[in-house]
């Protein structure tokens, strides 16, 4: 009865594994950047600033869009455009800022607070 | 330091004979390869990231003026350290340090993750998978000294032997005295350093060697060879008279036996103290104490002639 249990379990286990993303062997990253604990993107920026960063723009970019169907061009130069301050340091270092205070959050959260500054709305469905 | 001449001689010494020199050159050698990332560390710290990835290529230039100042000598011991010392500032400036600048800043590169749930950063940071990738270049420049009839390396001449090489390439046309050990050891510590940095990015990376069962035999592969051939070394170190000759070969013994400190690291059971001296003041600075006295005592161990600058030979 034992062996059978811990034969259950062992199958779970494996395809819980199994289910998990993960990225192609000797890539550097992981699978879904706007789903990691800030804390973790807060360590990843120590070692990666410019790539990790980079990652999680790109992220939300793809936020903005789905949330407003617009492109993060299309977002920035509504509110006001590079002139009007909303450059790519001022993204990448409002998610950075944002991860910094709330170590706590999900990467999201700081893709939700940039789009929130951004004034995106919310498309109609 | 071009005199540095004391008595009694090697062979009357009754500290400075074998296996002590051996022994001190090894600890020396190997301390050292950890006190190099400490010292990388705390240059990032102090200069803070960005102006030393600036500086990095111009502080280089100072290995390249200590090598310069080196060559001129014609003193064996000191050209021994300063070949030494130019090798593990131009390693780090000028490949380290601007690998990093590529791969963190410049190229925007990610670390790879490892741990159970794929969130831990690993100690393969962008610039040592930039490193990793440069084995064909190292293998390419090995070559050279493999065909090369000049070579005194030990390891070389093994490969040259056993090639049936010597035949063909024919007599040395280089004496000890035509041999300048500042370019040497510079030459020796930047390669043996590219060659077990390489020896362990290959091994621990998960595009070559996955991160299963392939893995863990192959650095219990590593592990297995870096002591045996540490080892093996360590025991023709110990017999060396000549500080200058110990000094040199024990830069590859010290550095392929840290291969395994590296992999005990990677496997989590050893913590690496050397790039965290914030954490681990008192453990470090009893370590840099060690190693600054080591220096001293090899600077005035008793020296043959021919290691101070009376060169007639250089038989150990």
């Amino acid at each position: 009865m034992r062996a059978l249990l811990g034969s259950v379990l062992l199958m779970a286990a494996g395809s819980a594994v199994a289910d998990r993303l993960t990225m192609p062997r000797g890539m550097g990253g992981v699978p879904d950047i706007g789903a990691i604990p800030c804390s973790v993107f807060n360590q990843m920026l120590v070692v990666a600033p410019f790539g990790t960063r980079h990652s999680l723009v790109t992220w939300s970019a793809g936020y903005v869009q789905a949330r407003s169907g617009k492109s993060l061009q299309e977002a920035v130069t509504a509110a006001g455009g590079t002139s009007g301050g909303w450059t790519y340091d001022r993204i990448a270092g409002d998610l950075e800022a944002f991860c910094a205070a709330n170590p706590g959050a999900v990467t999201g959260d700081a893709a939700a607070s940039v789009a929130k500054a951004l004034q995106v709305a919310q498309k109609s469905p | 330091m071009s005199t540095t001449v004391a008595a009694p001689a090697p062979g009357k010494s009754k500290l400075w004979k074998p296996p002590i020199v051996g022994i001190i050159t090894f600890v020396l050698m190997f301390v050292g390869v950890g006190l190099a990332h400490t010292m990388m560390v705390l240059i990032e710290h102090n200069l803070g990231r960005e102006t030393t990835l600036a500086v990095s290529p111009l502080l280089g230039f100072i290995g390249i003026v200590m090598l310069w100042y080196g060559v001129k000598s014609k003193n064996e011991n000191f050209q021994t350290w300063i070949g030494f010392f130019a090798g593990i500032i131009v390693w780090m400036c000028w490949v380290e340090f601007f690998y990093m600048w590529y791969g963190r800043m410049n190229w925007g590169m990610l670390p790879r993750m490892d741990g159970a749930d794929g969130l831990r950063v690993s100690g393969t940071w962008p610039e040592y998978m930039i490193m990793g990738s440069t084995v064909g270049t190292l293998l390419m420049m090995l070559c050279f000294y493999t065909f090369d009839k000049d070579t005194r390396c030990n390891m070389f001449l093994w490969f040259q032997d056993r090639l049936g090489l010597r035949e063909g390439l024919g007599p040395t046309t280089k004496t000890a005295k035509d041999r300048n050990y500042a370019i040497i050891t510079f030459m020796e510590t930047f390669f043996v350093t590219w060659f077990c940095y390489a020896w362990n990015l290959l091994t621990f990376d998960p595009g070559l060697v996955g991160q299963g069962d392939l893995f863990v035999a192959v650095n219990l592969a590593s592990v297995f060879i870096a002591t045996i051939w540490a080892g093996f070394c360590f025991t023709r170190l110990i017999q060396f008279k000549r500080t200058s000759t110990a000094l040199r070969y024990a830069i590859p013994v010290g550095n392929i036996a840290w291969v395994n400190i590296e992999i005990l690291e990677k496997f989590d059971m050893m913590n690496a103290i050397w790039v965290d001296p914030w954490s681990y003041t008192l453990e470090m600075s009893v370590i840099f104490g060690a190693f600054v006295v080591l220096i001293g005592l090899l600077v005035i161990a008793p020296k043959k002639p021919s290691e101070v600058g009376g060169r007639v030979g250089v038989a150990e």
